[in-house]
């Protein structure tokens, strides 16, 4: 049996490490699962779309047909975005369960379809999120603690420690052998069960080795913090109880503290809030003259300015002119809500850089493209499909012409991109 | 190693700890196949003689050698010559005897078989059923038996005990004793750190007397009664006596 073989048996006696590494072993299972599971359903959902759309679009256009009206075809007809996960979103879900995935959008005003999900996304967010990310950000440290608290503290208390640095490979060597073969197993604890998850859903092999990687630096991190504090010789009590403290200090007071500083440091609106003002601007246009709002929606795009005159009865161009003012009425108030939330993310990132625990989940989730720059990419593809469809329909509202049920296949299609090139 | 070197040489050692002088140009050698007791109060500078065979200190000028190593520049060197026993034997409890003896014959680099190690433990007398039952049950004895077999089994030409017979019964005294002579007769160096002058006058072929930091006074072992253990004992009382003061 090799010395190496000796330490795993050595080691792998002690109810704790065993315990200990189980319960990883467990958790981190679970994690994937329930990730894979989440972003299964995303897919079944999003693989349904066409179906749903079909119908909905069916259920629509018969009526349509019936008057050839292309204000009631813009206004009735939902038609679909989405936002497939990419192939390592299983790994770490970042805002994909609070922030939409799918979003059905109408040629209407865009700004209050958009931020509508902002008023029931923080509950979404309260359970908080079960994934590998998690597990290894906030969970693994625990594990490290359990493992490495009495690496030397331990053989000293229990008289052995001068016994075995008297023997010829029992000195300094022999730390770093235990150290690497803890290391090792939680790091294989931790990473065999996502390379298998990570294959099963088509994760490229670059993607696969960066994770793995984040994996071994981020625990060596915590072995580091862990050989550290046994440097001073303390107890195994008091070892635990400076590394605990530690990991309640690095990953949870501090990133929550520099989240309400960076918070208070860079305000921004909430989109709720832009929607509210969307939809004010919006109900306030029925009182204002609607010469006045196709002067002001003519000024702001003259290519629709040679439409006939509107005469005494409603018309839906009028109607999609004042939701589109509305839309530009908040327009700055979008521009400096993503600004925000645009600076928000880069001090988090900058925050990374001396937070491993910050710095991986942000790295874990850029990855895996779930973190806030997804999101926001997602929203700049509803946004130029949602040009698109306006343009589409102000074609036949503003030159008033009919819409039959063929012209609801010359409408735009949302097209994602492809999801594999992105891992 | 020079053909005349003893496998422990001291040679003129000195060692401080910041002012307080541990060890006062300390020579002492033992020979190949004898045992040397090494007496003293406490603080008189005996762990500190251990610590410094061992490489775990270094003197501040003099020599100290290990089968011709200096443990201080090469203690792997010469920890690969020494077979140590703390005052405590402490082994893992969660493994058996065997595996205990095989875990730290892997530690020494000396990888030994398993009917070696059933033997080696059988030659340290302890009894068959122990040897695959796990060590949390083991007296102070046993434990001891376990940790000589390996000494046995390693070939070491250096053995350094720490206080070995403290806590221990006559009767496991004596066998431990005899265990400890099975060694020096296969021409094993034998150097013993001990508060137990009687062990000491029963199984030393010579007997130093270390007094802050200074080998005071030596006997040699004579005659059928070896040493005159009354004027052991007045010697030893004396230099406590002179620590003390």
């Amino acid at each position: 049996m090799t010395l190496f073989l000796h330490e795993v048996r050595l080691l792998l006696r002690q109810r704790l490490t065993l315990l200990s590494l189980a319960l990883l072993g467990l958790l981190t299972v679970a994690a994937l699962a329930a990730g894979m599971a989440e972003v299964a359903r995303q897919r079944a959902a999003i693989a349904a779309i066409p179906a749903a759309q079909a119908e909905d679009i069916g259920a629509i256009a018969a009526w349509v047909d019936q008057k050839k009206d292309a204000g009631s075809a813009a206004y009735y007809s939902f038609h679909a975005t989405w936002d497939p996960p990419a192939p390592l979103a299983f790994a770490a879900l970042g805002m994909r369960d609070v922030a939409p995935y799918i979003l059905r959008v109408r040629a209407l005003g865009l700004e209050a379809q958009i931020y509508d999900g902002d008023t029931f996304n923080p509950e979404l967010a309260l359970p908080g999120r079960f994934d590998f990310a998690f597990v290894l950000v906030f969970l693994s440290p625990l594990f490290v603690i359990a493992l490495f608290h009495d690496l030397v503290s331990g053989e000293r208390e229990a008289g052995r420690q001068r016994t075995l640095e008297a023997l010829p490979r029992g000195g300094a060597a022999l730390w770093r052998r235990r150290t690497a073969l803890r290391l090792g197993l939680l790091w294989a604890t931790l990473a065999l069960p996502f390379v298998v998850a990570a294959v099963v859903e088509g994760v490229g092999a670059p993607a696969i080795l960066l994770v793995l990687v984040v994996i071994a630096a981020y625990l060596l991190f915590w072995v580091a913090l862990a050989a550290l504090v046994g440097r001073l010789r303390w107890s195994s009590v008091a070892n635990a109880a400076t590394l605990a403290a530690a990991w309640l200090v690095l990953v949870l007071i501090v990133p929550t503290l520099a989240n309400v500083l960076i918070n208070q440091t860079v305000p921004v609106d909430q989109g709720a809030e832009i929607a509210l003002a969307q939809r004010d601007a919006v109900n306030r246009a029925w009182d204002i003259p609607r010469e006045a709002t196709m002067r002001r929606f003519y000024a702001a795009h003259p290519e629709w300015a040679d439409s006939p005159p509107l005469g005494s009865q409603f018309h839906y161009k009028w109607y999609f002119a004042f939701h589109q003012n509305g839309d530009e009425a908040v327009a700055s108030r979008v521009r400096a809500y993503r600004a925000g939330l645009e600076r928000r993310d880069a001090a988090g990132r900058a925050l990374g850089w001396l937070l491993p625990s910050v710095g991986v989940q942000a790295l874990l989730t850029r990855l895996a493209d779930t973190d806030l720059a997804a999101q926001l990419a997602y929203q700049d593809r509803i946004r130029a499909f949602h040009a698109r469809l306006r343009a589409f329909y102000y074609d036949y509202l503003f030159h008033d012409r009919p819409f039959g049920k063929a012209d609801f296949d010359r409408a735009p299609r949302f097209a994602s991109p492809e999801t594999l090139s992105r891992s | 190693m020079t053909a005349v070197e003893p496998p422990i040489l001291l040679d003129q050692l000195t060692l401080s700890y910041g002012p307080h002088r541990v060890l006062d140009a300390l020579s002492l050698a033992v020979a190949a196949g004898s045992i040397t007791a090494l007496l003293g109060g406490n603080g008189a500078g005996k762990s500190t003689t251990l610590s410094v065979l061992l490489g775990f200190a270094r003197g501040d000028a003099g020599r100290a050698a290990v089968c011709g190593i200096d443990p201080g520049t090469d203690p792997d060197g010469a920890r690969r010559r020494i077979a140590y026993l703390p005052e405590n034997v402490a082994l893992y409890e969660h493994l058996t005897a065997v595996e205990n003896a095989d875990y730290l014959l892997a530690l020494s680099g000396q990888r030994q078989p398993r009917g070696a190690i059933t033997d080696a433990l059988a030659a340290a007398g302890l009894q068959e059923r122990a040897w695959h039952q796990r060590l949390d049950g083991f007296s102070k004895g046993m434990r001891q038996k376990v940790a000589i077999a390996v000494a046995l089994l390693r070939a070491v030409p250096v053995l350094l005990l720490d206080e070995p017979t403290s806590g221990l019964d006559p009767r496991a005294t004596a066998d431990f004793n005899a265990l400890v002579l099975q060694v020096r007769d296969r021409g094993t160096a034998v150097l013993m750190v001990t508060h137990d002058l009687l062990s000491a006058a029963d199984v030393a072929d010579r007997i130093a007397f270390l007094e802050a930091g200074r080998v005071r006074h030596e006997v040699l072992a004579e005659g059928p009664d070896r040493f005159d253990v009354r004027a052991l004992h007045a010697r030893f009382q004396a230099g406590e006596a002179q620590a003390a003061a």
